[in-house]
């Protein structure tokens, strides 16, 4: 039974416990053991990236000492927390002068950072160590063949000599439910999540472009692996009547979601009503 | 009209002229000695980069324009602009490259000298604010939706001291106007 750091950062516990219940209950029913990482809390995100690199690098390479203790490796469900720790990882084990001074740092609360865990997204783990072949025998209420278009977000693909991340692995993991997946123009946009803060119109054109273009290609449903594209999609598509007068009925649900429905869980254990998208429709296409 | 007439007055340009006493030659090398900024002068204006660009086309510095302005030391006009901030870090201009300028990085570069001189966007300052007294952007409100899924109401293992002391020793603590 492999098993994890769990790291969930700050945003998909206070916004998406559905994302959380959801990811716990499959990793659980396949064998992942996901451990709660010990004394953390924010990565940051690219925020902090952007004012106080030295802060950001030595508040990530922190995590990454402490899951270093027990050398399993970090396992989360969000693309900004993937991104602060991986590219932190990246940097670290590139720039040694930043490394003595991130240590220096990290001496003073007694610990140190040597950079020999891995850093993973919990789908990349799912695919990778647990694999499409055990995942699909769960499968037990496969979904009809209804369309799904897929928002990898940025964070998980690029950089990509830092990521390391195949957007294929999350083709394969949707279709293994049953949905047929639907590809679109513009699969590698941003969602517009960043830029929120300093422009919110630009924020909800950019969230309203991906919306139309999954709509326009015949998706019936949206998947998502991240909190702050989950919230640009879902929530944000919401207030779309009134900046853009334009209605998509588009439901968003995170990727652990669908296939925690796909093998035979309840609606109920995966927070079906927090999506703020009525999803519910979902369950008229599983297959029994 | 004669052609003589049509000449007077100053040239018509396309873009208003550089004044060459601002500018600063030491910007390239203070962004080349940051982190991934190494390939900054391989940039041969391609503009690549701004084609991949899903916003460039309502800035009026568009992504190669800020990299040639780097290398012709432009500091000021870079620092000050609202592109940086503006940048979604979708890396797609970078991912594209041709030359390996990693355009995205180096607009993080840019972000943190704006910001060691205290030219930062207000609302990012609420941010820098939230994490040096919270540790955390999003704190839990809501917690019996975490029990009606079966999750513990308080995450488990959340502290926020950890980034919180670090934050109070970094730029973070100038920023928010912290006791030093």
């Amino acid at each position: 039974m492999p098993a994890y750091n769990l790291y969930m950062g700050c945003s998909v516990p206070a916004n998406y416990p559905n994302y959380e219940a959801s990811m716990l209950k499959v990793a659980l029913a396949l064998g992942m053991e996901l451990e709660y990482m010990e004394n953390v809390a924010c990565c940051g995100s690219p925020n902090l990236r952007a004012i106080d690199y030295l802060g950001w690098l030595t508040v990530n390479a922190r995590t990454l000492a402490i899951a270093e203790e027990n050398g399993h490796d970090i396992v989360t469900p969000c693309n900004g927390c993937f991104a602060s720790l991986k590219d932190t990882l990246h940097h670290l084990k590139h720039d040694e002068s930043d490394m003595k001074k991130v240590n220096s740092e990290l001496k003073k609360l007694g610990l140190t950072f040597k950079g020999t865990i891995k850093v993973r997204h919990f789908i990349e783990a799912l695919y990778t160590d647990i694999g499409v072949e055990e995942i699909r025998k769960k499968v037990t209420n496969p979904l009809d063949g209804i369309g799904i278009s897929i928002h990898y977000g940025c964070h998980l693909m690029r950089p990509a000599d830092v990521t390391g991340f195949r957007p294929e692995i999350l083709d394969e993991l949707v279709s293994l439910t049953g949905a047929t997946v639907i590809e679109y123009p513009i699969w590698k946009q941003c969602c517009g999540a960043t830029v929120l803060p300093v422009n919110e119109p630009l924020a909800i054109r950019l969230a309203r472009d991906k919306i139309k273009s999954m709509k326009e290609a015949g998706a019936a449903f949206a998947a998502v692996v991240c909190p702050a594209c989950g919230n640009q999609l879902d929530l944000q598509q919401l207030g779309l009547k009134d900046s853009y007068g334009e209605v998509y009925d588009l439901p968003v649900l995170l990727y652990p979601q669908i296939l925690a429905l796909a093998m035979g869980m309840d609606e109920s254990e995966i927070g079906l009503e927090m999506n703020r998208v009525p999803a519910d429709t979902i369950l008229d296409h599983l297959t029994s | 009209m004669s052609d003589a007439e049509e000449q007077t007055g100053p040239p018509i340009t396309l873009v208003e002229p550089i004044d060459v006493s601002k500018l600063d030659s030491e910007f390239r090398k203070t962004i080349r000695s940051m982190p991934n900024g190494e390939e900054l002068m391989a940039c041969f204006a391609c503009s690549t980069c701004t084609a991949a660009c899903p916003i460039a086309n309502q800035w009026d510095y568009k992504p190669h324009q800020l990299i040639r302005m780097i290398l012709l030391g432009m500091r000021d006009d870079v620092l000050s602009s609202k592109e940086i901030w503006e940048c979604l870090t979708c890396f797609q201009c970078q991912e594209r490259c041709p030359q390996k300028v990693r355009v995205t990085d180096i607009f993080f570069d840019c972000k943190n000298l704006a910001a060691e001189e205290g030219m930062i966007p207000d609302n990012i300052i609420g941010l820098a604010r939230e994490l040096a007294e919270k540790g955390q952007l999003y704190v839990v409100t809501a917690d019996w939706e975490r029990e009606d899924l079966g999750l513990e109401p308080e995450v488990p293992g959340l502290s926020a001291n950890g980034i919180r002391e670090i934050l109070k020793t970094t730029r973070t603590n100038k920023i928010v106007g912290g006791e030093s």
